[in-house]
């Protein structure tokens, strides 16, 4: 017979083993979404998988010997971060870890002489800085809802995040945007190469290593993406369906904008962000005090 | 138990070690006197701390001594400030002589019971005094043979350096044990004394004019002391810091704890103060290692926290949280800009201890345990970070962060240290960063709606640290593939001993975090302060969030060998950087240009002057900083 209390225990567990193919089927659905925005067929959604398992299998070159070591930090530190949230741990502490996971890109970026993934990673750096503080904003207006820090409290609230926090959501586009290197923030680098800087950060990584690289960026987008699910915790299908309608409205920013500097990038996630965020805080507050 | 000895032991032996350092010009005697003084400094300090806390009475003649010391002082401020015929300095010093002088013989003076007092406070400051600012003095040894040796000075000024680094040491020992507000100025004093002598050493130009800017601003905090000295006498009816702390906050105490706050900005640097501790950087690397880390700017952290309970919930408190935010705030951004290593070290100083009066001032259990420990560790970093970048300053001859590139080829050793030192500044599960978690659950549970604008400061202020770390970081990690070891990287013993002993003590209490806050931290939070911080086998627990620190540092070596496996496994050759196809076969750092001239590739710093010229952020600064004073002493008279 099988023990479905025990059973339940293991869902944070599968959860982080599945982070990096979730994120790899996203990153399929956004080419083949992009590609039909654009009129094109688009590849197969598994694309991203053989693309992964080829660059594994290729012949190794790197540019120094510490970048494969950096380049699984900053999987496994990704992976790290998902595991905070999938066993519901502190959100500050994940939103660290992410800050780890992604310094190891740029660090492994900074640690050849290369000239664009240098300026690919100091463009990263300040990208850090965008999004960052929003992010941490985002999760201490979760706070003054549920009390905590922790993940798992947002499961204890009887209604929706989205209903209490809905600028606050807003807000993680512009945070989605710039994690997922989309237009008009791509600024570090983006999918595709442009002649400005080739492909910036990721322009030193090659075969196995871009391969780690792309598990990295495939695991934090199935952890912001879960994140924004949590918006909706109540009902877990809502969730996802709320993360898809973000992830899609990124995606259509990312194709209707082209890419803009980083003092706008980080003019915009501020202002938009704080705003959007403060508004929602001193909202709650006035009604609290209203209602008193 | 041994009270009396140990106090004599950690004030009076570093003094007398001082002026024998003095008296004695010899290489070798200065080496033993040193080393002698550190194993007697961290002995008594553990000792004091296994002991606890205990209140003593020393022998009256020691009031005559202090008196006739103080006035001394005074008078050889006066003295410094008619030699540079230098305003401030003359009428801050007068400001002080004459009340002083009238305060001991016109009113009597005022007597405490007990005069010292230890308590757990005073112990965790001892400790941190004694390990981090011995190991600092040690250091000092082969720094200052280098320094000498490079500006070829003749006759050697070291007896003079020595006397004062170490009555620094013994000075603060004075200052956190006294119970009396007058002996707390005087040990103040001492140490404005110290800090204007140790940073006008190499007596160029510069570094007169800094030293009498460092003067001006403490003795204006010095005022603000004997301010708080007068109000305590003739409207509070005592200068005994236990029985201040104790009464209720009446506004005139509170306008006591106001005068002290402001001179506790002063010594800790806090806007619009903040620019004599960045013109400290013109003194010998050690002076700026001690200043910043373990001795001076802790002196206004250690006051704050001394009477932080005793204006809980105040007007007070949550101004003088809004003047260490705005200073974390402004600090972080400015060292983006700034090129000079020890600049931005000196900027991370100030906005760490910005954040720390932000802790002591939000003044809930956890905030006051989150500015305990941000303390302890970053005394530890800090000094390391100091350290290392005067030795690799002394090796690569250039003190410009962008000329730091490649670092890692060139001294690996150092270099490995330095890094291990600014990770723990800014990545968790390092203690800073746990400090700052703490914070940040602090602030958002601070009874106050001046809550969000901190945050505010605090995430932006946050984000700039990360930004100025990293860029600099990332540049000392830089490979090229030309990059070459610098001869031979041989450290003398001091180097070595001060070094290792800071990294490993950085490595082990940042792992060991859990325990640090509960054999250090929990016990210091003063009476009334409960505390829902569990630290357990696992993780530390607030009553807001947990922060997993056994697994986390689990993760962390787990994630770095399966890294270093995955390398050795696929292992690859090692490739020139892409540079369109432009490489030259044996410069692999140089590219062909389509005028085909060799170019070599090169990067330059991050820095934003077009965006924010630092100059300007810097003037702006200090004006808010004045109004945000200005608003903390109004909240206290309205």
């Amino acid at each position: 017979m099988v023990d479905f209390a025990n059973l339940y225990t293991y869902i944070p567990v599968v959860l982080v083993i599945l982070a990096p193919i979730i994120g790899g089927i996203m990153m399929g659905i956004d080419r083949k979404l992009t590609a039909r925005m654009q009129s094109r067929m688009g590849p197969p959604i598994v694309q991203p998988f053989y693309d992964a398992i080829k660059l594994w299998g290729k012949e190794p070159f790197i540019a120094s010997q510490l970048q494969p070591i950096l380049a699984f930090g900053y999987f496994g530190f990704s992976i790290a971060a998902f595991t905070l949230l999938a066993f519901g741990q502190d959100m500050l502490l994940m939103i660290f870890t992410m800050a780890i996971a992604d310094l190891c890109l740029i660090f492994a970026a900074f640690n050849s002489k290369s000239p664009y993934s240098n300026i690919g990673a100091r463009r990263e750096l300040i990208a850090m800085m965008s999004y960052e503080p929003v992010m941490l904003l985002a999760a201490i207006s979760v706070f003054f809802v549920t009390g905590s820090f922790m993940v798992g409290s947002i499961y204890e609230i009887s209604q929706p995040l989205l209903t209490i926090l809905p600028l606050t959501f807003l807000a993680l586009i512009p945070v989605l945007i710039i994690d997922m290197k989309k237009s008009p923030f791509d600024v570090s680098g983006s999918g595709h190469a442009h002649q400005e800087l080739v492909r910036g950060i990721y322009t030193e990584f090659s075969g196995y290593t871009l391969a780690l690289v792309e598990l990295g960026h495939w695991t934090k987008i199935t952890l912001l993406l879960a994140f924004a699910s949590l918006f909706w915790s109540q009902n877990l299908i809502v969730g996802v369906v709320l993360a898809f309608a973000l992830f899609f409205v990124v995606l259509v920013i990312d194709n209707s904008y082209p890419r803009l500097d980083w003092k706008t990038m980080i003019k915009t996630t501020w202002t938009v962000g704080f705003l959007l965020i403060i508004a929602n805080i001193v909202g709650l507050i006035a009604r609290v005090v209203i209602l008193s | 138990m041994y009270g009396d000895t140990l106090i004599a032991l950690t004030v009076g032996f570093p003094s007398l070690a001082g002026i024998l350092c003095y008296a004695l010009n010899n290489r070798v005697a200065r080496r033993l006197i040193v080393a002698l003084t550190a194993v007697v400094l961290i002995g008594s300090s553990i000792l004091l701390y296994q002991g606890g806390g205990f209140e003593y009475e020393p022998a009256p003649v020691f009031d005559y001594v202090v008196l006739i010391l103080d006035l001394a002082l005074l008078v050889y401020f006066l003295y410094a400030g008619l030699k540079y015929s230098n305003w401030l300095v003359i009428g801050l010093a007068a400001l002080q002589l004459f009340p002083v002088a009238y305060f001991e013989f016109g009113l009597g003076g005022m007597s405490v019971e007990p005069m010292i007092v230890v308590n757990e406070l005073s112990i965790m400051m001892s400790l941190i005094i004694s390990i981090v600012g011995s190991l600092i003095v040690v250091y000092a040894l082969s720094y200052m043979d280098e320094h000498e040796h490079h500006l070829h000075i003749e006759k050697s000024k070291q007896p003079r350096f020595f006397f004062f680094m170490l009555l620094l040491l013994g000075a603060m020992h004075g200052l956190v044990f006294s119970n009396s507000l007058y002996w707390v100025y005087f040990f103040w004093e001492v140490t404005t004394l110290c800090s204007y002598e140790l940073i006008r050493h190499d007596n160029t130009e510069i570094a007169v004019k800094n030293s009498l800017t460092a003067l001006w601003m403490n003795l204006l905090g010095g005022v603000g002391f004997v301010a708080a000295i007068y109000i305590g006498f003739l409207f509070v009816g005592t200068i005994s810091l236990e029985e201040l702390t104790k009464r209720s906050a009446a506004p005139i105490s509170l306008l006591l704890f106001a005068t002290l706050a402001f001179a506790a900005f002063t010594k800790s640097a806090q806007f619009p103060f903040n620019k004599w501790l960045q013109g400290a950087m013109v003194a010998p690397t050690p002076v700026s290692a001690l200043l910043h880390s373990s001795t001076m700017v802790n002196a206004g952290i250690f006051l704050i926290l001394r009477f932080a309970p005793a204006f809980r919930g105040t007007p007070l408190s949550y101004g003088a949280a809004l003047v260490g935010a705005f200073t974390f705030m402004i600090t972080a951004v400015l060292a983006i800009n700034e090129r000079v290593s020890k600049g931005i070290l000196a900027y991370s100083t100030i906005g760490n201890l910005g954040l720390m009066i932000l802790c002591a001032g939000i003044n809930t259990p956890l905030s006051y345990a989150a500015a305990l420990t941000l303390l302890v560790f970053h005394s530890v970093s800090k000094g390391l970070l100091f350290l290392c970048a005067g030795v690799i300053e002394n090796r690569v001859h250039t003190r410009f962060v962008e000329e730091w590139e490649g670092l890692l080829a060139k001294l690996p050793r150092t270099t490995i240290v330095m890094i291990v030192g600014m990770l723990s500044m800014f990545l968790p599960p390092f203690g800073m960063l746990l400090g700052k978690w703490m914070a940040i659950d602090a602030i958002s549970a601070a009874p106050t709606m001046g809550l969000l604008i901190m945050l505010m400061l605090v995430l932006i202020g946050s984000a700039a640290t990360t930004l100025y770390y990293a860029k600099w970081l990332g540049h000392m990690l830089v490979l090229p593939q030309s990059g070459k070891k610098l001869g031979n990287e041989e450290l003398p013993l001091p180097y070595s001993i001060s070094l290792f002993s800071l990294l490993s003590l950085s490595v082990v209490l940042g792992v060991a975090a859990s325990s640090v806050l509960g054999a250090v931290v929990l016990p210091t939070l003063p009476m009334g302060y409960i505390s829902y911080i569990s630290p357990n086998l696992f993780t530390i627990e607030t009553s807001y969030g947990s922060f997993l620190l056994y697994p986390f540092w689990v993760g962390v070596v787990a994630i770095f060998f399966v890294g270093v496996l995955i390398a050795l496994r696929k292992g690859g050759i090692v490739k020139a950087p892409y540079v369109s196809g432009e490489n030259i076969v044996d410069s692999p750092d140089a590219f062909m240009t389509t005028a085909d001239t060799q170019v070599p590739m090169q990067v330059s710093g991050l820095f934003m002057d077009n965006e924010f010229s630092a100059s300007r952020v810097l003037n702006y600064g200090v004006v808010a900083g004045v109004l945000v004073v200005m608003i903390m002493f109004l909240t206290v008279v309205l």
